[in-house]
């Protein structure tokens, strides 16, 4: 076996230039997707902690209500005893902190102008203990202190579009608990741009107790988890699942890739799109070493009928050229490995930046992730593409007359 | 003797090229008709006969790489026109070696390995094979050269090594079709001088084809082949034909 291996090597590197350019190829195809995946995993990452410190957090916490039907009433698919839940959460491993958030909706008028805000209710204290960035483009975060005037921070289009500054006052008008319509002033502390579009032009912050009051009720909307490390996300659930059982209420806990429809949308079209190059360069592999492989055959066709002639099984000639193309495959992979990471090492320190994704506001520094399971998939994609490409000049070479292949010149 | 090789009123005919644009009769070409001949172990035997004779088709038929149209041929004993392919291969692993006109030598691999091929085929032991090697090499003189690719070894090297690979796994008959063809004058005397020196030392049966007087010269017996039939089966003194 150990000579055959050697004989298939020394095969491989007989004509080393035909050998290069297949290399090339292979190697090619091979970093590209490396290139190509990896920048598409560090977009993944980065749209991924950006939703993440962006508000949704690693895990929340809902009433299974929540999920069942609309709210006929404001808050009325809140949860009640939220104190007591949030300390239970709080304890377990890798929660770096619970935050209650209200989620609620209204008007906002800068006494001349209205328009519609997406508002959240959040503990800012709570808020601080999630570790993640407030985003406040100009102005400051909310103060957990009640000093007698309402906070608020706003989405840097929706105050554009309000024409306000910090220190500037807005009134907003929402419906209570109860069905009626309520009002309260508040005085913008800052300035926020969360990067994507849509939501900073209906962003607006206020603290949970002014919610409350506004809203009329002491239930919150969810509690919303931050751990650690977000790959900690699976551990935690299983940890906090039992925990949440029990409860006044039934309740529901959610992953926040669960909650992150953009997230998936956006992951799936890339993935698509990756996709549909691996299968450009698994055809482009293949069809060149088909090519390549024939060509070595035909170059071969004594030194076949020769093994042949000695008594060499004909499945033995097939897998030697299908170890030929599996080395030269592993080979080709290897080269594109290392050239893909030595690319994606100076790529990343290139400090090239590019346009917005789609929905945000904030040009992409061009970064390239690449992961084992990147490198193993790529590298097994053109080592299956070159055994594939083996196979019509296997069966071609180990069905040779030996008379006519002897005879061939 | 025992009667090693026995070729019983073989023919083979090859179809021609668009052979349905012909009269039927016209379709084949024959290459070998109606030949007999019967070889002992320890012959060392010359098919003769101008190019197109039929020397290497009946070499084919002999080494088990091709079968004939009409007739059999038993080698040791096996009818070997009745074979399937997977059989007639281990009967060629086992029982033939072979010499070839261009050596075939495999390029990638040193005069050694090249030898020990026939062996790795047949699934000998690593241990044995070496033993076996060393010893094919010494044979054929070429034990310093065991290291060396074939593109470094001279024409007469080659076919030296090769005659080595023909021979270490030890078969019955060895099989050498044109061998100083592509020889100069002193290394086919070489050759020929060692293959007479392992068919009378070791008692290996020789058969080969060629047209190279100065192999006939140490030919025992010759068989003389032209368009296609054997028209004399000579032995000279001494021989020991069967």
């Amino acid at each position: 076996m150990a000579k055959f291996l050697l004989l298939a090597f020394r095969n491989v590197f007989r004509n080393r230039r035909r050998t290069l350019m297949t290399l090339i190829i292979v190697g090619g195809g091979v970093a590209g997707l490396l290139l190509v995946g990896g920048f598409f995993e560090s977009m993944f990452v980065g749209i991924r902690e950006s939703t993440i410190s962006g508000g949704l957090g690693h895990l929340q916490v809902f009433t299974a209500e929540h999920f069942r039907r609309d709210e006929i009433r404001i808050m009325d698919t809140g949860i009640d005893n939220w104190k007591q839940v949030a300390g239970s959460i709080s304890s377990a491993p890798h929660v770096r902190g619970v935050a209650p958030r209200i989620d609620f909706f209204g008007l906002v008028s800068n006494g001349s102008k209205s328009s519609m805000f997406m508002g959240s209710a959040v503990d800012p204290d709570a808020e601080k203990s999630l570790g993640f960035p407030a985003r406040i483009f100009t102005g400051r975060d909310l103060s957990g202190q009640a000093n007698g005037e309402v906070e608020a921070l706003i989405g840097a289009d929706l105050a554009k579009s309000m024409n306000v500054k910090v220190g500037d006052g807005l009134t907003l008008l929402t419906t209570t608990s109860d069905g009626a319509i309520n009002g309260i002033d508040v005085q913008i502390v800052g300035i926020v741009k969360t990067g994507w579009a849509e939501v900073d032009a209906r962003y607006l912050r206020i603290t949970l107790a002014s919610a409350q009051r506004l809203l009329a009720t002491d239930r919150v909307t969810n509690l919303v988890v931050g751990l650690d490390k977000t790959e900690n996300t699976d551990a935690v659930y299983d940890e906090l699942k039992p925990r949440l059982q029990g409860q006044s209420q039934e309740l529901a806990l959610r992953k926040w890739v669960d909650l992150a429809t953009s997230y998936k949308q956006i992951r799936g079209l890339f993935m698509t799109i990756f996709y549909f190059i691996g299968v450009i360069v698994f055809f482009m592999v293949l069809m060149s070493s088909v090519n390549t492989l024939l060509m070595t055959m035909f170059e071969r066709t004594r030194e076949i009928g020769t093994m042949l002639a000695m008594g060499t099984p004909r499945r033995w000639i097939e897998a030697l050229f299908m170890l030929e193309a599996t080395l030269l495959g592993t080979t080709g992979a290897v080269v594109g490995v290392v050239g893909g990471l030595l690319l994606g090492v100076f790529l990343n320190h290139s400090g090239i930046h590019l346009p917005p994704p789609p929905g945000t506001t904030v040009p992409m520094t061009f970064r390239v992730m690449i992961g084992a399971s990147l490198m193993i998939g790529s590298s097994l994609l053109v080592i299956v593409s070159l055994v594939l490409a083996s196979i019509v000049p296997a069966i071609r070479a180990s069905r040779l007359q030996i008379a006519e292949a002897l005879a061939h010149v | 003797m025992e009667e090693l090789v026995s070729v019983e009123a073989v023919s083979r005919r090859f179809p021609l090229d668009n052979s349905s644009k012909h009269h039927p009769a016209h379709r084949f070409v024959s290459a070998l008709s109606n030949a007999n001949l019967r070889v002992t172990a320890g012959e060392f035997l010359a098919i003769s006969g101008p190019s197109g004779s039929g020397k290497s088709t009946l070499l084919n038929l002999i080494g088990c790489i091709d079968k004939p149209s009409g007739g059999r041929i038993l080698v040791d004993g096996v009818d070997t026109s009745k074979l399937k392919p997977n059989r007639m291969s281990t009967l060629r692993r086992e029982k033939i070696g072979f010499v070839f006109q261009t050596f075939n030598l495999i390029p990638v691999f040193t005069a050694a390995e090249n030898v020990e091929y026939p062996l790795l085929v047949q699934g000998v032991a690593r241990g044995e094979r070496r033993t076996r090697v060393a010893e094919a090499l010494e044979s054929v003189g070429l034990s310093a050269r065991a290291d060396q690719r074939p593109d470094l070894l001279s024409g007469g090297e080659r076919q030296r090594v090769a005659v080595a690979r023909a021979i270490v796994h030890r078969p019955a008959l060895v099989l050498a079709d044109e061998p100083t063809a592509n020889l100069d004058t002193h290394n086919a005397t070489q050759l020929i001088d060692l293959m007479h020196d392992l068919n009378r030392r070791l008692g290996l049966t020789f058969i080969f084809s060629t047209h190279d007087a100065r192999l006939l010269e140490h030919t025992e017996r010759i068989v003389r082949l032209c368009d296609g039939e054997v028209i004399s089966d000579n032995s000279t003194e001494g021989g020991n034909r069967g």
